[in-house]
């Protein structure tokens, strides 16, 4: 017994060390080969650079243009998806909306179909000349245009929509962690629903609702997928795009890119840091784990009204982009009225024999289950060293794991390339390389999920065992693991879904043998007919649906036999 | 970049006396020619089938590579043939950018500009292979020296407009009336990695100077990334005209109904010869040599000339007409002649265009 | 509204409070005068709390009516619902709901800041209410920096900033540590004297209950099982939950002897064979009647006394010092009786003893 303890926390501390060494190793790498890239004023084709010098940097205000694009769209787009979130949340959580449970579920509906799906669908829908939509209000006898999707504004919208349900489970978690007895108090003293808001409601939640506002704003800034179909063709650039745009135009200018991504690093990386500071210090809501359920607001006939609103965010960014694209799938020229001549299936006969939908979606599944399944064996084990061990430097090991988050997708993967290109084991091109990718970006997904369900966990749980005599190991197995399995299972799940949606780091570590499901569709769009395009674009929704709905299944057995 | 001798190469130098360093001599190849379907090829069929995959990267539509591999793989079931698509400006960066950083995994690649091809060919990166099918080509379509790369197809534009939203008595007749500035903001081109887009470039340069492009650039025109994009916004009317519409796509979409006319103007069609030739250190050597050998006989040439996506015209001598009975000596075409006056404008080109189109 | 002496000011009529198809609360009704205390005590789920809330306007009912100070706030019938800002009424909440955001001095004027009062009154009725609580140096802490304690004393002064008619207060002392609770109770009680405000007070805290209150309405299951005094409930439980649950009582079964019975006395042959007289209360013995023996009142002694009835020797069982108390378990006709004695007798299992009790103590309750 005692040989064990003592045996314990080395063998922790060991484990422990190693691992940070490890995760600074994946996470810094590339960051270090970014910057040297930023700072190559040699020849660009050299390797290592032969110069360095500011030149890249100095350069950068010449594309003001551009940085003023990526704050416009990004400041448009934030404040839509913060409208769709607070709206959907306060409607959600506080009134009795009717089918209230379905409309919570079908809120998580849009982070499944990316971004990239609605890109696409609104691009159809709302494209100046040939959108349905503004070719049914030509039909009506407007004129021109009734929306004009390619456009800054359009880029918002679409980036809103996908963006607003996670604004939805950010701001709702922040109202969940309310005493709604604040509120009552407010009545009781005389106050009215509209007084209560103003002065109790409104500042209780608006720290929780800024911090969701700054996380969102640096999302969007390294937002990549809806700016690259919509802003690319009408020179719109933003960041994200222009990077890409420099690294995959002949010749490409290396430098400028890796100067543009690091200025792009710098700003996220600021705004993430004020927004720990913000929900650590200024929230008076403190999230202790206590959830309170708020009292529902009888809001009468409004309720329907309500529904509506809720009903119609999801109509927006989900049912109407899936039906658009079937819509156009079926048809050899897609328009709003086609003759009968026009429908067709040779779309999804062609779909089949390209490398988009035969390769890169096998190429995506296998890459997914392999992220999950690792990934969340690799953040468990971080969250818990985090969390739950005495080792030295857990502290810093979790701002290390945090770190990605504030690197955009594509900066980093920008990295990766230049990094794994001159590695000595041959992974550049494979989906080896990808999985590291996916890996490495996706440790803040991972850590922040399971750390949330493991610090719900009680302490004393484990200590117990402890107590018992059980070692580390055993207790893992038989205490710690079966109570953190549901959460272990939504884990997976989301990094399921999000390496298989992933787009910004793909497309540049992509090679001949390890096509993937979301550059494919791009690829697809930029080299193909938009009707062939939302054919691939679908079948691969429908085969991941069909996957993701497999695995819920297969999970509900297991936690149901785990009891 | 330092040449460097192929292993081929180096394993001549034993043999014959002087060590060639720029270029290859073509020695004379002692290869079996056996008949395979109906065709001759030196390559090792069983060795090919052993090998069971080919990777082809060009500068096709997704369409149109996706059909040449499966022309192929239907022909040869064992070899699992996939390709990767970018336009030529791209594809030449990234497999530099591969092979410079050691990775060798390309067998066969095509360009769709011959100076592209040169330039590949001067780092010494195309494989030396006579196929027995360079016999059917003159000699102008082969490379110099031969057995690095062939012209596999021809591809011409000329404009194309929207019949919808242009009226046929105002559209375009000539390459100057694309200067019109009703067709600011609504006209489509290629990007400046397209093989093609840099041959009109320089054969328009050529007939009107170097002012015709300055003021082209004042319409502001949309670039994109492959025909079939270029074409499916013209369909839709989201552009009205395109300025560097391949004949090829015309007929695809034209066969599809859609509402496009297109237009040979009197002074020529830029066309552009496409180039194909196998990789050194190709992981699948024979099996590139057997693609190499299908590729240039009438049965490969069959499916570059006919398959809807692809439509190019063929260069060999026995070829048969295109669809719809046409031959490329029907059409006025305006090809490079000088191809260092044509490599060495290339960086102009690049600059120009660029910024033309609003990229970095 | 006038208040007219003799009237209720909380009028609770047949009020049910209905979750989906779970019927929580009801039917209730009870009354309260004006400047009593009422306390709804009970165990937890009892419906005490939804029944409070439905008072204040914060919980919708089925079906009743609920009047204050004579208005109509409540009525099924009339469809009458007045909201919950409307009532004018005041309430200190279990969690204290303390605005974190604002300084104590805003919380507690926030009441007047709503009824739009002139400044000066603010100021001065705050004040007063903040010293009421002995918490006027605080007055410009921000409120997220107090105490359990301090919040709930903020609480208070927040209720009776504008000198409400009717508080309620939802079991305020319960978060509250035993010694500060004890205090507390003391100083509730003479703050609600002095104020002579009408209040409802929500416990399950038996002792709080019986020494705060003028009233005690004891629920269970969303139902009243008594409304009485304090007195009247500890010394007459009606049922047998009352019995037990305020105070602890042995509760003996039988069946009437009215050979033995008079006037205001029933006698009850216990199914031992025990009789035992003990008073009626005015309630009429059912089928299966109950007495009800509090443990504190039984006495036992190792000298017969001498009383006519209710005298018994017993045999003890167990004896278990607790303390202030010793707990003896004695047997009685075949069953078990517990008496609860300050004196420790020094009796040990085995031993013989005498049992009596006056008749007065034994209660008969209320027939099923």
């Amino acid at each position: 017994m005692r040989s064990e303890r003592s045996a314990g926390p080395s063998a922790q501390t060991f484990v422990g060390i190693t691992v940070i060494w490890l995760v600074a190793a994946f996470v810094i790498y590339p960051v270090f080969y970014l910057l040297q890239a930023s700072f190559d004023v040699g020849d660009p084709e050299a390797r290592p650079p032969t110069a360095y010098g500011f030149d890249n940097f100095e350069g950068l205000p010449k594309y003001w243009e551009i940085m003023l694009n990526t704050l416009y769209v990004s400041f448009a787009a934030t404040v839509m998806a913060l409208v769709f979130g607070f709206l959907t949340a306060w409607i959600l959580n506080r009134t009795n909306v009717p089918f209230r449970r379905t409309l919570e579920q079908a809120m998580a509906v849009p982070y499944y179909v990316t971004p990239l799906l609605g890109a696409l669908a609104w691009s159809l829908l709302g494209a100046p000349e040939s959108g349905f939509a503004n070719q049914i209000w030509r039909a009506l006898g407007g004129q021109d245009a009734i929306i004009d999707i390619v456009s800054p504004m359009g880029i918002a919208w679409v980036m809103a929509l996908f963006e607003g349900s996670v604004a939805f489970v950010m701001i709702g978690a922040v109202m969940k962690s309310m005493d709604p007895s604040l509120e009552e108090a407010s009545q009781i003293n005389g106050a009215g629903r509209f007084y209560t808001m103003m002065r109790v409601t409104l500042p209780l939640v608006t720290p929780g609702v800024l911090g969701a506002a700054i996380f969102v704003f640096a999302e969007m800034l390294g937002s990549f997928s809806a700016a690259l179909v919509l802003g690319t063709p009408v020179r719109f650039y933003v960041i994200t795009t222009a990077i890409y745009q420099l690294v995959a135009q002949y010749p490409p200018r290396i430098p400028l890119a890796a100067a543009m991504g690091v200025s792009l690093f710098a700003v996220m990386f600021f705004m993430l840091f004020f927004y720990r500071r913000i929900i650590a210090h200024r929230s008076y809501v403190t999230v202790s784990g206590k959830a309170f359920r708020p009292r529902l607001t009888d809001v009468g006939g409004l309720r329907w009204v309500l529904f509506a609103i809720c009903g119609s965010y999801v109509v927006l960014s989900v049912v109407l982009p899936i039906l658009t694209l079937v819509y156009a799938s079926v048809q050899r020229l897609a328009v709003a009225f086609p003759a009968v001549g026009n429908f067709t299936l040779d779309n999804y006969r062609t779909a089949l024999t390209q490398n988009a939908v035969r390769y890169a979606m096998s190429n995506s599944l296998i890459l997914g289950v392999l992220t999950a399944t690792i990934g969340v064996a690799l953040t468990g084990m971080l969250s818990w060293l985090i969390h739950r061990s005495r080792i030295p430097g857990r502290g810093l090991l979790e701002y290390i794991v945090m770190f990605p988050q504030a690197v955009p997708r594509l900066v980093f993967a920008f990295g990766m390339m230049w990094a794994w290109l001159v590695f000595p084991i041959p992974i550049y091109g494979t989906l080896w390389l990808l999985l590291i990718a996916y890996l490495t970006v996706f440790l803040p997904l991972g850590v922040r999920t399971i750390s949330s369900v493991l610090l719900q966990l009680d302490k004393s749980l484990d200590e117990c065992g402890e107590v018992c005599g059980a070692s580390w190991g055993f207790r893992m197995r038989t205490i710690t693991m079966p109570l953190l399995r549901p959460g272990l299972l939504a884990a997976w799940m989301l990094l399921f879904i999000a390496s298989v949606r992933e787009l910004g780091a793909s497309i540049l570590l992509m090679g001949p043998h390890s096509q993937v499901l979301t550059p494919a569709i791009v690829s697809a769009w930029f080299g193909s007919s938009s009707e062939l395009t939302a054919a691939m674009a679908l079948i691969q929704t429908v085969v991941l649906g069909l996957a993701v709905g497999l695995f819920t299944l297969l999970t509900r057995r297991a936690s149901r036999q785990g009891g | 970049m330092p040449k460097t001798p192929t292993r081929r190469f180096a394993l001549q130098a034993g043999l014959a006396a002087a060590m060639v360093p720029v270029g290859h001599q073509a020695a004379a190849q002692s290869r079996p020619v056996t008949k395979v379907l109906d065709f001759t090829t030196s390559a090792d069929m069983a060795k090919a089938e052993q090998e069971g995959a080919l990777l082809f990267y060009t500068h096709d539509g997704e369409a149109g590579a996706a059909a040449a591999m499966d022309a192929f793989s239907a022909d040869f079931p064992k070899i699992k043939a996939s390709y990767v698509r970018a336009q030529t400006g791209a594809l030449y960066s990234k497999i530099l950018a591969e092979r410079s950083a050691g990775r060798f995994d390309v067998d066969v690649i095509q360009f769709s500009d011959v100076g592209t091809a040169i330039d590949f060919d001067k780092r010494g990166a195309f494989e030396t292979y006579n196929s027995p099918q360079a016999a059917f080509y003159e000699a102008e379509f082969l490379s110099d020296p031969a057995g690095h790369y062939f012209c596999s197809g021809m591809t011409f534009a000329g404009i194309a407009y929207n019949t919808d939203k242009v009226k046929a008595e105002d559209a375009p007749k000539a390459w100057k009336d694309l200067l019109d500035p009703r067709w600011a903001n609504v006209t489509s081109t290629k990007q400046s990695t397209s093989g093609m887009q840099f041959v009109e470039w320089y054969e328009l340069r050529k007939l009107y100077g170097d002012d015709y492009w300055k003021a082209f650039s004042k319409q502001k025109p949309h670039g994109f990334d492959s025909r079939a994009q270029l074409f499916d916004r013209l369909a839709k009317g989201d552009d009205k005209i395109c300025a560097l519409a391949e004949w090829a796509a015309y007929v695809l979409y034209h066969d599809r109904k859609a509402p496009i006319a297109f237009v040979a103007p009197e002074d020529g069609l830029p066309a552009t010869a496409l180039a194909t030739g196998m990789v050194t250190k190709a992981p699948h050597p024979e099996a590139a040599r057997l693609f190499i050998d299908w590729l240039m006989s009438l049965r490969g040439q069959a499916v570059y000339q006919q398959h809807p996506d692809l439509l190019y015209g063929s260069v060999r001598k026995d070829a048969p007409p295109m669809p719809g009975g046409v031959r490329l000596r029907d059409f006025k075409l305006l090809v490079p002649s000088d191809m260092q006056d044509f490599l060495g404008a290339r960086k102009k080109f690049n600059a120009d265009w660029n910024a033309m189109l609003g990229l970095l | 509204m006038d208040v007219q002496i003799g009237d209720p000011h909380i009028e609770v009529e047949n009020l049910e409070i209905h979750y989906g198809p779970v019927a929580a609360v009801g039917p209730v009704s009870f009354t309260v005068m004006p400047g009593q205390q009422v306390t709804l005590l009970g165990p937890s789920g009892c419906g005490k709390t939804t029944t409070l809330r439905a008072i204040a306007g914060l919980e919708k009912p089925s079906a009743g009516v609920i009047r204050i100070g004579g208005d109509t706030m409540y009525s099924s019938r009339s469809r009458i619902n007045v909201r919950a800002d409307k009532r004018g009424l005041s309430m200190v909440f279990q969690s204290y709901a303390i605005w974190p955001h604002m300084t104590v001095f805003e919380n507690v004027a926030y009441g007047l800041r709503v009824r739009r009062k002139s400044r000066a009154e603010i100021e001065e009725k705050t004040r007063a209410a903040l010293d009421l609580v002995q918490m006027g140096a605080y007055a410009y802490r921000h409120a997220s920096q107090l105490s359990g304690g301090q919040q709930q004393r903020v609480a208070l002064a927040r209720a009776c900033a504008f000198s409400p008619s009717v508080l309620l207060f939802d079991e305020p002392l319960s978060n509250l540590d035993a010694k500060l609770r004890g205090d507390m109770r003391i100083e509730l009680r003479e703050l609600q004297h002095r104020l002579g405000v009408t209040s409802v007070y929500v416990t399950h805290d038996l002792e709080e209950a019986l020494a705060m209150s003028d009233q005690i309405v004891v629920m269970r299951g969303g139902h009243i099982e008594q409304n009485g005094t304090p007195d009247e409930i500890y010394n007459y439980p009606r049922t047998e939950f009352v019995a037990d649950f305020v105070g602890s009582a042995n509760l003996i079964r039988g069946k009437l002897r009215p050979d033995m019975s008079a006037l205001g006395v029933v006698a009850l042959e216990a199914d031992g064979g025990h009789i035992i007289h003990g008073v009626s209360h005015g309630r009429t013995p059912g089928s299966n009647p109950v007495m009800s023996v509090r443990t504190v009142h039984l006495r036992l002694s190792l000298e017969r006394p001498v009383a006519p009835v209710n005298v018994w020797p017993v045999v003890v069982r167990r004896s278990v010092f607790l303390g202030d108390i010793t707990q003896v378990h004695v047997e009685w006709g075949g069953r078990e009786l517990v008496i609860r004695q300050t004196v420790p007798d020094g009796l040990a299992e085995g031993d013989g003893a005498w049992l009596s009790i006056a008749t007065g103590h034994c209660v008969l309750l209320e027939a099923e």
